[in-house]
């Protein structure tokens, strides 16, 4: 009974932080509609820099922590104004999200510049010994912990039922529109939720991070771990957060003293879904109905730039002759390795592009159906001397299966839910690929798996691999290509855009995603497999939750909707390391930065900016746009 | 009732819609039927219930009571997708072209329902499959010329000017080859000489064996194309016949411009 009260205890500091970051997200999502994946990220900040100002300046603890706090508030308000608040009147709120997870990875990037990749505590408040209650020992921190959650809560219960600044809040969630003619500066508002936000962030990280080590990318379990808890609350609501971390503490405590720790994420994301299918506003749903599927505003719609079949015939000559030549002229291993890794990404890239370019369904968890081809394809090779081939072929079959299972879970959910639930399915394979380790390696991964081989060929050289590959992609983009061009690629888009007008017209739109995803799905798997043969190893960061995030940027700064546009993302994210192997520090700060600044900037893409640029100089200017010109002016 | 034809079932029978929202009857007992191979037109003051009883009928809100039925079969229940399937196909008030995919894209997405999918002809290059696109795009090229949209085929469908969208919108419906067609005020923001390219394309409709049922304001209009009106107020329809007699029907107009103060 003790160990269970002492449990439950921990649970409920675990709880009091992810209720802390969770009413953070619920902030920001009242008053712009928005995710702030970024969170999480604050947490760390805070942390850090309080231990900075502990260790640099000799500063007791709690001033301390207060400078860390005050300073990462400035440095969040200084972001937001500088992205976020500029993003939203410009980018869908699907693409806010993602350019939220560029700003994540961006402040991890910036942590590990600054703090490196060790990880760092902060000395306890008060003092180091716990308290002792009848049998009980609490931990001194953990009363910090209750306390400030407390004094959070009824501060900004103060703010928001009791100011004008708090009225004026409320006013901007419930109806920007209106709040503008009344003379609120929404982007102001918008600006002080996400400050604020953020010193919520860091407060929590500063009074967490005597219990527990933090490091540079501490953050992201923050940021999910809040995310979920809001999810099961329901986002839109202030208490529906604070019992959604409360229980996702407790319930990951207890899950982790009397099941497994290798579980207890498995367990929460499984009660996440649950929740997700049964009542997709959560538990708590508030009374405040902000519309779901955010991809239906007008404003959003960007043009996707494709090249005119003329220009594309030549560029994809020339393009074929480059690649074919790549070996000829890339002599180091280090680099053509690199390249390998770019064309093997591409081929999940390819799949996540006719599902989220094309019709428009956000998916956070690509790697995941990556773990299940490599991890399958892997182990019957290593256990069972399976074919190569074969592997790969069940490794689809599989990763079909999951898709399917997965599209039925999910077919009612539409924008932010539907990135919440792939995000959770990844999530949920990362904690199998760790947990399962008899068949997986555990987290030190699957070692021993061969090279691919075909009819007594091996493809045991970066050179033959290279080929290989290659060849997979060419023939890949040419079935789609044309498929995208049929019916079935016109249902996509017009779905990506408007899935109502797209019904009323006989589109069959479940049936559509269905085949979409499940397409995506079996090229990631594909894509798994290969990055494992070509490893000959695989472990569960190589094809976890950040490589899903990082197919979406490459997605995003290749250009999504054209196919061939996310092998330029690819190449990029992927070389930029080899290439600067000096600055590999700077790595995760540079691509979140290029994340962030692609979407604010180069909306398009490289490949669109690239296209359309080729199509001026092709055309000079196109017909059509001059007489709709004629006829405007 | 009126509007069926003496030997034949209506294109639609729309028989007592009922739907509250909260406490407001946005429809009561709304039921009118719509000959087959006739202009009907929809009419009624702002609020009167016109663009929910399009919403009840193709099923994107649920009527609490009442039935629907095309060419005789019931559709309540089905899903958008399925009462587009039986070739009822409509148009949105706010024209929804879909962003982002060209005027022939848009109007390509029209077909979608009668396209025979052959996914591997397409994956292949097949000639076959290229040779039906061609097809495709010269039925569709065909269609944008009746509304004189035809210089506009490779443009982004949102940077037409507003008319021009909502006659594309007309067109992509077209396409569908609708049994029945459901237009929700497709002149609002059109100008003169779109409006008359308008009327023409409905009584080309119409010639080419299509019901329509047309919600619209512009009463030249509806007195130019429509054989039937039906009138709504307040969510009960209060007179419905020829155009003529429609115009002269006291009840109407007092619904349009109040009650005359008595003497």
């Amino acid at each position: 009974m003790l160990e269970f009260v002492q449990i439950l205890i921990g649970g409920l500091v675990v709880g009091c932080i992810y209720a802390i970051v969770a009413l953070g997200f619920s902030l920001v999502y009242r008053v712009t509609g928005v995710i702030n994946l970024a969170q999480g990220g604050f947490c760390v900040l805070g942390a850090l820099s309080g231990y900075t100002a502990a260790s640099w300046l000799g500063w007791p603890a709690i001033p301390a922590a207060l400078l860390g706090v005050l300073a990462t508030t400035a440095f969040g308000t200084l972001l937001g104004a500088a992205s976020f608040v500029p993003g939203l009147s410009r980018i869908s709120n699907a693409n806010m999200l993602m350019l939220t997870a560029g700003l994540l990875t961006f402040i991890e990037g910036l942590a590990l510049v600054l703090w490196g990749s060790q990880p760092y505590a902060l000395p306890p408040f008060s003092r180091e010994r716990p308290i002792d209650l009848g049998g009980l020992l609490v931990p001194s921190q953990a009363f910090w912990v209750i306390g400030t959650t407390a004094a959070l809560l009824l501060g900004l219960w103060y703010l928001l039922a009791r100011t004008r600044h708090g009225h004026a809040l409320r006013a901007c969630a419930e109806n920007p529109t209106a709040a503008r003619l009344m003379g609120i500066s929404v982007s102001a508002m918008t600006l002080f939720s996400f400050g604020l936000a953020a010193g919520m962030g860091a407060l929590a990280g500063v009074v967490v991070a005597p219990t527990t080590s933090l490091q540079f990318d501490t953050g992201g379990l923050f940021t999910m771990s809040g995310f979920i808890a809001v999810a099961i609350g329901g986002i839109a609501s202030f208490p529906g957060a604070v019992a959604g971390g409360l229980l996702l503490g407790v319930l990951t405590q207890l899950a982790t003293a009397y099941v497994s720790s290798l579980f207890s994420n498995a367990i929460a994301l499984i009660v996440l879904l649950a929740v997700l299918i049964w009542r997709p506003n959560g538990l708590l749903s508030a009374g405040v109905a902000r519309r779901q599927d955010v991809r239906e505003e007008a404003r959003v719609w960007k043009h996707i730039t494709r090249l005119h079949p003329r220009s594309a015939a030549i560029a994809a000559a020339a393009g074929l002759a480059i690649a074919l030549a790549v070996p000829l002229v890339v002599t180091s291993e280090g680099m053509l390795s690199g390249i390998v890794i770019a064309a093997i990404l591409f081929i999940a890239l390819i799949g996540l592009d006719l599902v989220m370019g094309y019709a428009g369904q956000v998916s956070l968890g690509q790697a995941g159906f990556m773990a299940i081809g490599g991890y399958t394809a892997g182990y019957l090779s290593v256990q069972y001397d399976v074919a190569p081939i074969l592997g790969i072929l069940a490794g689809m079959a599989l990763a079909l299966l999951c898709s399917l299972v997965l599209s039925v879970v999910t077919l009612r959910l539409r924008g932010l839910y539907l990135a919440l639930a792939t995000l959770s399915f990844g999530l949920l394979i990362d904690s199998f690929a760790v947990g399962l380790a008899d068949i997986t390696g555990g987290p030190s991964g699957l070692v021993g798996i061969p090279s691919f081989a075909l009819g007594g060929y091996s493809f045991d050289s970066p050179v033959a691999t290279y080929y290989l590959v290659l060849a997979i992609d060419v023939v890949l983009i040419v079935l789609l290509a044309g498929l995208v061009r049929s019916s079935f690629g016109r249902a996509l888009q017009a779905i990506r855009t408007d899935q109502l007008a797209a019904a009323a017209l006989g589109v069959n739109v479940v049936r559509c995603k269905l085949v979409a995803f499940a397409i995506s799905a079996a090229l990631a798997s594909l894509s798994g497999s290969l990055l494992a043969f070509f490893f000959h190893f695989l472990s569960p960061d190589m094809v976890g939750t950040p490589r899903s995030l990082e197919l979406v940027a490459m997605l995003i700064v290749g250009g999504e909707g054209t196919l061939v546009g996310p092998l330029f993302g690819s190449v990029v994210l992927t070389m930029l390391p080899t290439v600067f192997q000096s600055l590999a520090l700077y790595k995760t700060l540079v691509s979140g930065a290029l994340l962030v600044l692609c979407f604010l900037y180069l909306p398009e893409g490289m490949f669109g900016a690239l296209a359309s640029r080729l199509d001026r100089l092709a055309r000079p200017r196109p017909a059509g746009t001059m007489a709709l010109q004629r006829e405007r002016a | 009732m009126d509007g069926i034809a003496p030997d034949g079932v209506p294109a639609l029978r729309v028989s007592g819609l009922n739907r509250s929202f909260g406490g407001l009857k946005a429809t009561s007992d709304v039921s009118f039927a719509v000959a087959a191979g006739t202009v009907t037109a929809l009419i009624g003051p702002n609020g009167a219930g016109k663009t929910t009883i399009f919403n009840l009928i193709t099923n994107l809100l649920r009527p609490d009571a009442g039935e629907v039925h095309l060419y005789g079969e019931r559709i309540n229940g089905l899903p958008p997708t399925g009462i587009a399937g039986r070739g009822l196909i409509r148009t949105f008030q706010s024209a929804r072209v879909f962003p982002g995919m060209t005027v022939l894209e848009n109007v390509l997405v029209g077909r979608h329902r009668l396209i025979r999918p052959r996914p591997l002809g397409h994956m292949l290059w097949s000639p076959a499959a290229r040779r039906a696109e061609r097809d495709l795009a010269r039925r569709a090229e065909a269609l944008l010329d009746l509304v004189a949209l035809t210089r506009f085929t490779h443009v982004h469908a949102t940077e037409l000017p507003m008319g021009a969208q909502k006659l594309l919108e007309v067109v992509r419906a077209l396409m569908a080859q609708p049994r029945l067609l459901l237009l929700d005020e497709p002149a609002a923001g059109l100008n003169d000489t779109e409006t008359a390219e308008l009327a023409a394309l409905v009584r080309a409709v119409r010639e080419s064996g299509v019901t329509v049922l047309i919600i619209e304001h512009n009463m030249s209009l509806v007195m130019n194309v429509a054989d039937q009106v039906v009138v709504l107020d307040a969510g009960s329809v209060i007179a419905s016949g020829p155009p003529e007699a429609v115009q002269r029907d006291p009840r109407v107009v007092t619904a349009y411009l109040g009650e005359e103060v008595a003497a």
